[in-house]
């Protein structure tokens, strides 16, 4: 609990209103999209970078953690507050303030939302890539924290790829402008990278110079349904081989299917063993010809059919499955883990098969949508959060999720990051030197672990 | 110091250390390491290092020349004899080679594939994939390919400890813990020697084109340059290079415009189309469209090499500002370093807003950078995050990033073993 003088002063900095201390007003600051809660002591709403600057230097003198937060969709609890901790959230910065078209930047706040960006830029012809699920409440801040994926990482590239400059604050207190308005500006050390995605552990970003592009031209949206996930998967490998990189290559199975058509009715047959969304964009002139050896892919992949949208309403008829699939297994159960774990995409069929190990070895109800096209599967195990046994069940399948991954030669996390859920496992995917480097990163900008502690690496 | 180098022989074998005076063909700069020597394994280059780091003695590495600044006694590790590619996966798109393979020798070689790995050789004569993850440039392919550190996916390394560190996977996404993966892009080898490179290819595009005109002069490409991406047109190099760099490449009365197109093969020919108008408004007296796949190849052959010659100029500065700037920038870079058509070397890289400018740095990057920044950018690099952080009279945030940058590189190196010639 802070002092009233603590909290007298975090009041001076930010303003009477955005302090909350009281115990229901920091309620729905204490989760994120995992089930875990934190204990933290107050939350501050800084709207500017000198306070940032001033709420940092204060905690640490009064050596008070702080633990950042957007939105709180994360789903790895790297937003979670640990014990005593003050949350920072900056959802008053939410300001986007340039866009520069010609130049092909914009600079925004860490509060700005996902969406607002798109839509904004969509008014102008333009849009920035990254596009996680959550892209609809997810903050810029968030996303650059976690590195975020998205659909449209397969063709575009990560978070990472479309950042040029960040102004951070370190918890020395200093701010610090890394990279630029392009990519030639970091100081030798690429210290924009090592930022994105650090989940908050090593500094909190207060802008970010972020790569805009023009909409492409045109797109064409593809629905192939396959008997079994692994013609699927056979589908995904050909396109790619064929020369072909897809903006999108989008999976779901069969759980998902009937899932989905229980809540929507978007038109996919049941007895479907998966289904691919394929999206190409470019100059209109190169789209025929890319649809057409599609087409011809899935067909020697034993697609029991092969669609192409030709309006926006079909477009919109072939998405609706994958925009609700997470909603929709609540009709199968109340809750549901959302994974991450990413495999080459050639072991993709093996960690379909593995999956299918792992309903049948831990009695769970596993659901599968993936972005196919990078290997990034979101296997959603269901389960109802009042039964203990079934929540026991999901952690244990979760942790041999991770295993799984690691044995493909994957990762425990493509786009969801590691927080507290996974960090247990970081050390079998890296070993004793690969998780000695990640604490020199840590300890080299914040030897007293006062930004997010507890996340992603101790020191 | 014999010590030091007889422990080496005992790790690599006497054949593969140099000591004597023929060592200066693989060395660049006027010191004297103790011994050149050649590693065939990340095993043989762990015991190199870790003799070295026991012993407090320096080291630097290189593809083929290593750089001798601050190197006096020290080891210089070559790593021509790690020159393999280890296994390509077409599935995956992925490829593992040697740190030493020869960087335009590994991009023929997929090619061959019908693969492609877009980054360009920092110098086509002598660079290593190695050498340019070391650098991580960022060069004109990268507005459609981005940067080079794009391209890396994992690595195996020795750090300046000498112990062998490996991180990354065959998979595109990866988040899991820090970003070591990339961040080791453009690092100089002073956080470690890189032995082993898992890269990310892209299929062999569908078509290409190039065009090549002789434009009056960098203003009026850049002014059709700015037109060309008015039209959505982006191609994958769009560059132009002032009468000196352009007539080692051909004979032109103006500057030489080199613009190259990887697509599909509809696209590609509308594309070439396109810019060959804009460049016939901008007043090019001359403009071909190439579509003969020997000359194409020849034609970016000559452009590395120019693109070498830039690279290891030492009377130069890179800036960058945005690229609808460039126009502005060219106009005023004049008034610094004097009639940029008549200077030795101007390169222009329209897509990433890049102008490179043979001068001296001492006597005008900050009058440069000052000029950049005034459009939105600034000298690229550490001099550049120097000098604009010097123009801001903000002493606090140039101290700030150094003590981060020297934190890093000593949590890696303690004892200051690697790269000695590299300051932050």
């Amino acid at each position: 609990m802070l002092s009233q003088s603590v909290i007298a002063k975090l009041k001076s900095i930010c303003g009477e209103k955005d302090v909350i201390t009281s115990k229901i007003g920091m309620y729905a600051y204490g989760y994120d999209g995992t089930m875990l809660e934190g204990s933290h002591v107050g939350i501050v709403f800084p709207e500017t970078t000198q306070e940032v600057v001033d709420l940092v230097n204060f905690c640490r003198e009064q050596g008070i953690a702080i633990v950042p937060r957007g939105a709180g969709t994360n789903v790895s609890g790297g937003t979670l507050p640990t014990d005593g901790s003050i949350v920072m959230n900056f959802a008053r910065m939410k300001k986007i303030l340039e866009i520069d078209l010609e130049n092909y930047v914009a600079i925004v706040e860490p509060g700005v939302v996902n969406w607002d960006i798109q839509e904004t830029l969509a008014n102008y012809g333009y849009y920035y890539p990254p596009d996680p699920a959550s892209w609809k409440a997810s903050t810029l801040g968030g996303n650059l924290g976690e590195s975020s994926g998205g659909p449209k990482c397969f063709k575009y590239g990560v978070t990472r790829d479309f950042i040029y400059g960040l102004e951070v604050v370190l918890p020395s207190g200093k701010v610090i402008w890394v990279g630029g308005r392009d990519f030639s500006s970091e100081p030798m050390y690429d210290l924009t990278r090592i930022l994105v995605g650090s989940e908050g552990t090593i500094g909190f970003i207060t802008k970010a110079a972020i790569r805009i592009q023009p909409t492409p031209e045109a797109k064409r949206t593809m629905l192939a349904i396959f008997n079994t996930p692994e013609d699927a998967s056979q589908a995904v490998a050909d396109i790619v081989s064929a020369g072909i990189i897809p903006t999108t290559l989008e999976m779901m199975d069969n759980l998902i299917i009937n899932t989905t058509e229980d809540h929507c009715g978007a038109g996919n047959p049941r007895d479907a063993g998966a289904l691919l969304i394929i999206e190409v964009d470019g100059n209109p002139g190169d789209l025929e010809a890319q649809v057409e050896t599609i087409g011809e892919v899935a067909k020697k992949a034993n697609s029991k059919d092969f669609k192409v949208a030709t309006s926006a309403a079909e477009v919109d008829k072939i998405w609706l499955a994958r925009r609700v699939a997470f909603g929709s297994v609540a009709r199968v159960k109340p809750n549901y883990g959302v994974n991450d774990i990413t495999v080459p995409r050639s072991n993709f069929p093996k960690a379909i098969a593995a999956i299918e190990k792992v309903k049948k070895d831990f009695g769970v109800t596993i659901g599968t949508v993936a972005h196919a096209g990078d290997g990034n599967l979101h296997p959603l195990i269901l389960f109802d959060q009042r039964k203990k046994e079934e929540v026991d069940s999901l952690h244990a399948a979760e942790m041999e999720l991770c295993r799984i991954a690691i044995d493909l030669e994957g990762t425990i996390s493509g786009e969801h990051g590691i927080g507290i859920l996974k960090k247990a496992l970081l050390p079998k995917e890296f070993g004793p030197v690969g998780m000695d480097v990640f604490k020199k990163i840590k300890r080299a900008f914040d030897p007293q672990n006062q930004f997010n502690p507890g996340k992603l690496v101790d020191l | 110091m014999s010590d030091i180098v007889a422990k080496i022989k005992d790790i690599v074998g006497d054949e593969y250390v140099i000591t004597a005076a023929d060592m200066s063909q693989y060395l660049k700069g006027n010191e004297q390491p103790a011994a050149v020597v050649f590693p065939g394994s990340t095993e043989d280059v762990a015991g190199i290092v870790k003799a070295a780091y026991d012993a407090d003695v320096k080291v630097n590495v290189g593809g083929k020349v290593v750089e001798t600044k601050g190197l006096s006694g020290g080891i210089a590790v070559v790593m021509s004899r790690m020159n393999q590619i280890e296994e390509v996966d077409p599935e995956n798109l992925t490829c593992w080679v040697q740190a030493g393979m020869n960087h335009q020798e590994f991009v023929e070689k997929l090619l061959e594939k019908k693969l492609n790995f877009p980054p360009e050789p920092y110098a086509v004569s002598t660079s290593s994939i190695g050498g340019c993850f070391a650098i991580g440039d960022v060069d004109s392919k990268a507005f459609n390919y981005l940067p080079t550190r794009t391209f890396i996916l994992a690595y195996e390394s020795v750090l300046p400890t000498g112990e062998v560190y490996k991180v990354g996977t065959k998979c595109i996404k990866c988040v899991s813990g820090y970003d070591m993966i990339h961040f080791i892009a453009g690092s100089r080898a002073t956080l470690g020697i890189m032995t082993r490179v898992l890269v990310k290819l892209l299929p062999e595009p569908g078509a290409t084109r190039a065009v090549v005109a002789d434009v009056p002069s960098l203003t009026a490409a850049a002014k059709a340059f700015k037109a060309i991406q008015k039209r959505k047109v982006f191609p994958t190099r769009l560059n132009a290079l002032n009468k000196a760099l352009g007539n080692e490449i051909m004979e032109t009365s103006g500057c030489l415009v080199l613009v190259d197109i990887e697509s599909f093969p509809v696209s590609c020919t509308q594309y070439a189309k396109e810019v060959e108008a804009e460049l016939k408004i901008a007043g090019a007296t001359s403009t071909k469209i190439i579509e003969d796949k020997a000359e194409y190849k020849e034609l970016w052959s000559k452009w590395l090499k120019v693109r070498e010659k830039i690279n290891q100029e030492e009377n130069k500065v890179k800036f960058t500002v945005g690229p609808a700037k460039v126009v502005n920038a060219l106009g005023s870079l004049s008034g610094i370093v004097g009639d940029i058509e008549e200077n030795p070397g101007v390169l222009v890289e329209g897509l990433i807003g890049k102008t490179t400018v043979f001068t001296n740095p001492d006597a005008n990057a900050a009058a440069i950078n000052k000029m950049a920044m005034g459009l939105g950018g600034n000298v690229s690099g550490l001099l550049g995050s120097q000098l604009r952080n010097n123009a801001y009279n903000d002493k606090e945030m140039v101290e700030e990033i150094s003590r981060v940058l020297n934190s890093i590189r000593s949590e890696f190196d303690p004892k200051g073993i690697m790269a000695p010639g590299i300051k932050l």
